[in-house]
């Protein structure tokens, strides 16, 4: 038997038999049993990825399954790796899923919750191998709906939860509309409804075709990976959701729309001209500044790293652009960079998120807040998880020697070396490019320098912070295996180049211009190269000789409390909270960003002099949202309120209404 | 009986059930209108009958008497039961007056006509040909429902409009299947007691079964 379809069928079936347990099982037991089948379920879909990644292929037709189109499941080395990235991130939310859900059998430990999750992990790890459109549209629906019940698993208690849950629906539902649209268009220009089909009749439609199918496709993927500004769903539905489906969302999910836009775009469309590209980059230049500055500004943790989603979903979109354009202009060798930057970055994402959305979800579950300015103090009750998010946040700020640094140096690299034959557009973009990574990278590191910063270190702010206690073991592992990875791609992401070798061969981008060396990465035609395991292992020991130094052969040290100005100790309310932190940085973005301040002085009845107390209340709106989706979200209220006019009630007015419709539509084909 | 017989008298059959359609329209005292449905039913099973005979088919001879027992039988039976526990049931003012009404039916009967062209012209046989008298009494059907009071009126416009889409069964495709004829006549019987059991609820809540009472339970 095939070793992927002997991973993908126990995948498949180990999910379903979780999501029958979920139902069976009494809520003691609940969270234990689906935990664990879920995490065994997802090792079998890495190793049915790993399977896949090594170029054997397989392919099966399964007409009994769905009605009319039946079953088509196409596994090349794209769908491997991101088959990998899935199976992983399930894994580590299967072993989180024991600690975080084993509570009391209500909320993300329900019946109800517990039954979807591993539906939805399974219709997730059948996105990327789908073969044909109709399993793509069915597997895409069925992971959006799965994930829809998911993020409203607390909406009796939070209003905003409802919410949530209602624009992510609408969102979803809209881009599952222009997908539908746009492949089945597809299938009915080529005249086949199988991936193999369409690939090889694909390049006789006409430009108009393939150019409006891919917008529309775009479309519909970028909103499930939550660019801007297609992102509204994101920052509510990844905050608002448990900690366990906000990882399986951020660092699955959306990554799944990553891999639609590279299907279509690269395999079925098979390159596409220019301009295609260049919306793609500027989608993704805009998406990865506006998320990281909402990100540096955000006070709730669960929707700062929201946007940082949107911010490093814009890194790989603006490398999806770039590879375009550059295959466009023959540079193949950059190209190749390019892509060998995305594919790597996708991963580097997938794993950091889950290590920072799992540190949140123990952060959540020990305070019962998201507030950052409500933390502070948990290194000491909490310093396990401290330890881990750390690692996440070094790698998410893309600092050496974090993994996030080798996947941008990747992406800093292709962008420049655009070649030499490169005309004015190329030439244009490439330097607004590497701009655009750089400012985004800076103001990552201030994000997550506040994030653990005000988070966990200092003193609490608030009684829950102060309450807070270290989370059980099984969300510890989870983090734990997240944190492993992480490091793992930190130091040697080296031995990924034969699967990307083959990735790239499949999208016809010729092979990957990363040269393995040992523990190290050249790139072909360039002097550039870089080795991470050195780069962490000098990192280290220049940091730990510069401390031993300091210790040994510096001056005895003497202990003073800083900065408290003769006033005693040092008490909660002096700390910077994350608000005043990313105060200059808001300060500089103002223009930008908006925010909306309210300060409101007190003062003494007896003094108009003295104040009594200041309050500043801050909040910063998302302008995006509020200029495109506020117009059209009140023009259909307002529609819909004026349209409960036509129900008024009456019996008689609704059959008129039936005999109306029959008589139109009967008189229309009449006079056709 | 020879085919030329046979297909006047379906021809035949078919003009009646159009005209007992009128019928409903015309009448409005409530035990007319039942005698006028019972009279469409068994019409109904004539035409239902014929094509059997034509076809020499036993199963569609079965689905004939199923629907003979039905909707001559059953049906104005339960009707009936209606009309003696609500005596009072006339329709006493329409919405749109019975001249008015007989003249929108034969416009209404024009386009059933206009619209049901394709399938005649793609028709062989004389039961193809008569197609449209059907669609004629499914329009007429939904007007009688929209524009009476009384919800027994209602019961008998749904009923015209299931004998049309049977007669367009029955007349386009020469017989419908066995199974396909159990299903619609089971959803057919329980809606008429879901209808039934609602007008005598109506009655006794309200003291009437004038369905324009109704109008305050909207959202």
């Amino acid at each position: 038997m095939n070793p992927i379809a002997a991973g993908l069928a126990a995948t498949t079936g180990l999910a379903m038999c979780a999501s029958v347990a979920a139902i069976g099982t009494p809520s003691r037991w609940r969270a234990r049993v689906v935990g664990v089948l879920t995490a065994v379920s997802g090792t079998a879909g890495v190793a049915a990825g790993i399977a896949a990644v090594t170029g054997i292929g397989w392919r099966a037709e399964l007409p009994g399954v769905l009605p009319l189109a039946g079953l088509t499941l196409d596994a090349d080395a794209l769908s491997g790796w991101f088959l990998v990235i899935v199976g992983a991130v399930t894994t580590v939310v299967g072993i989180y899923t024991i600690g975080y859900a084993g509570g009391d059998g209500r909320g993300p430990g329900s019946g109800t919750s517990l039954t979807v999750l591993p539906v939805f992990t399974a219709a997730m790890a059948l996105v990327p191998v789908a073969g044909s459109v109709p399993t793509l549209l069915a597997v895409w629906e069925l992971m959006a709906v799965a994930s829809l019940l998911l993020v409203l698993t607390e909406h009796r208690h939070r209003a905003a939860v409802r919410s949530a849950g209602v624009w992510y629906a609408a969102m979803t539902q809209a881009g599952f509309v222009a997908l539908l649209v746009g492949l089945l268009w597809l299938a009915a220009a080529t005249g086949s409804v199988s991936f193999a089909g369409i690939r090889s009749a694909a390049g006789h439609l006409p430009a108009a075709v393939t150019g409006a199918v891919f917008l529309l496709c775009l479309a519909g993927f970028a909103s499930k990976a939550g660019a801007v500004p297609l992102h509204p769903w994101l920052p509510r539905a990844h905050a608002e959701a448990p900690s366990h489906v906000s990882m399986l969302m951020s660092a699955a999910m959306v990554k799944l729309g990553v891999y639609g836009i590279l299907r279509v775009g690269f395999d079925l469309l098979g390159g596409g001209p220019r301009w295609w590209w260049l919306v793609v980059a500027a989608l993704g230049a805009l998406s990865a500044l506006y998320g990281i500055m909402q990100a540096a500004v955000a006070g709730d943790l669960k929707r700062l790293l929201a946007f940082s989603t949107s911010e490093n979903i814009g890194l790989i979109l603006l490398g999806i652009g770039f590879t375009g354009v550059l295959a466009h202009a023959g540079n193949t060798l950059a190209a190749g960079l390019a892509m060998t930057a995305v594919l790597l970055h996708t991963v580097n994402h997938a794993a950091f998120k889950t290590l920072l959305f799992a540190g949140a979800g123990s952060v959540v579950r020990a305070t019962g807040t998201r507030h950052l300015d409500q933390l502070g103090g948990l290194v000491r009750p909490m310093p396990v998880t401290t330890a881990f998010v750390a690692t996440g946040a070094l790698a998410a700020a893309a600092l050496p020697p974090g993994n996030g640094f080798v996947s941008e140096w990747l992406l800093l690299q292709a962008f420049l070396h655009p070649g030499q034959g490169a005309d004015t557009a190329l030439t244009i973009a490439a330097p607004l490019a590497v701009a655009v990574v750089a400012l985004t990278t800076g103001v990552a590191v201030v994000t997550f320098v506040k994030a653990v910063g005000t988070g966990f270190l200092a003193r609490p702010r608030s009684d829950c912070a102060a309450r807070a206690v270290e989370s059980p073991a099984s969300m510890l592992t989870a983090m734990g295996v997240a944190a492993a990875g992480c490091v793992a791609l930190a130091v040697v992401p080296a031995l990924a180049t034969p699967a990307l070798t083959r990735v790239l061969a499949g999208l016809q981008l010729g092979g990957t211009p990363v040269n393995r060396e040992v523990l190290g990465l050249h790139l072909a035609g360039t002097a550039a190269s870089v080795r991470p395991l050195w780069l962490a292992v000098g990192i280290v020991a220049v940091t730990g000789t510069v401390a031993v130094t300091a210790r040994s052969l510096g001056r005895a040290r003497r202990r003073a409390i800083a900065w408290d100005c003769g006033d005693g100790p040092l008490t909660a309310r002096m700390e910077y909270t994350a608000t005043s932190f990313a105060e200059p940085l808001q300060r500089v973005f103002d223009d930008v960003l908006a925010p909306e301040r309210d300060i409101d002085v007190t003062h003494d009845t007896e003094s108009a002099y003295h104040v009594a107390a200041i309050r500043y209340h801050q909040q910063i709106p998302d302008r995006i949202e509020n200029r495109l989706y506020r117009p059209v979200v009140d023009t259909v209220a307002a529609v819909g309120t004026r349209a409960r006019a036509l129900a008024s009630g009456s019996v008689h007015r609704y059959l008129a209404y039936m005999l109306v419709a029959l008589v139109v539509v009967l008189v229309a084909g009449v006079i056709r | 009986m020879s085919h030329d017989v046979s297909s006047q008298l379906l021809n035949l059959a078919c003009g009646l059930f159009l005209l007992t359609a009128l019928g409903v329209l015309w009448r409005r005292q409530v035990s007319a209108l039942v005698s006028l449905l019972t009279l469409q039913g068994a019409l109904l099973t004539t035409i239902a009958v014929l094509l059997a005979a034509e076809h020499h088919s036993a199963a569609a001879l079965a689905v004939a008497a199923g629907i003979g027992i039905l909707k001559a039988g059953i049906v104005p039976w339960m009707l009936r039961r209606v009309h003696r526990l609500v005596p009072d049931a006339r329709e006493t003012r329409p919405l749109v007056n019975i001249s008015a009404s007989i003249l929108a039916a034969a416009g209404l009967t024009l386009l059933g006509y206009a619209a049901a062209r394709p399938l005649v012209a793609a028709a062989s046989s004389a039961s193809g040909r008569a197609t449209p008298v059907g669609l004629a009494v499914v329009l007429i059907g939904f007007f009688l429902a929209a524009t009476r009071q009384r919800a027994i009126s209602q019961i008998i416009g749904v009923l015209l409009i299931d004998n049309g889409i049977a007669a367009v069964a029955f007349l386009a495709t020469g017989g419908v299947p066995l199974v396909v004829e159990l299903g619609v006549s089971a959803d057919l019987a329980l809606a008429v007691l879901v209808l039934q059991i609602l007008t005598n609820r109506l009655h006794a809540t309200f003291g009437s079964t004038d369905l324009d009472e109704l109008r305050e339970l909207h959202d």
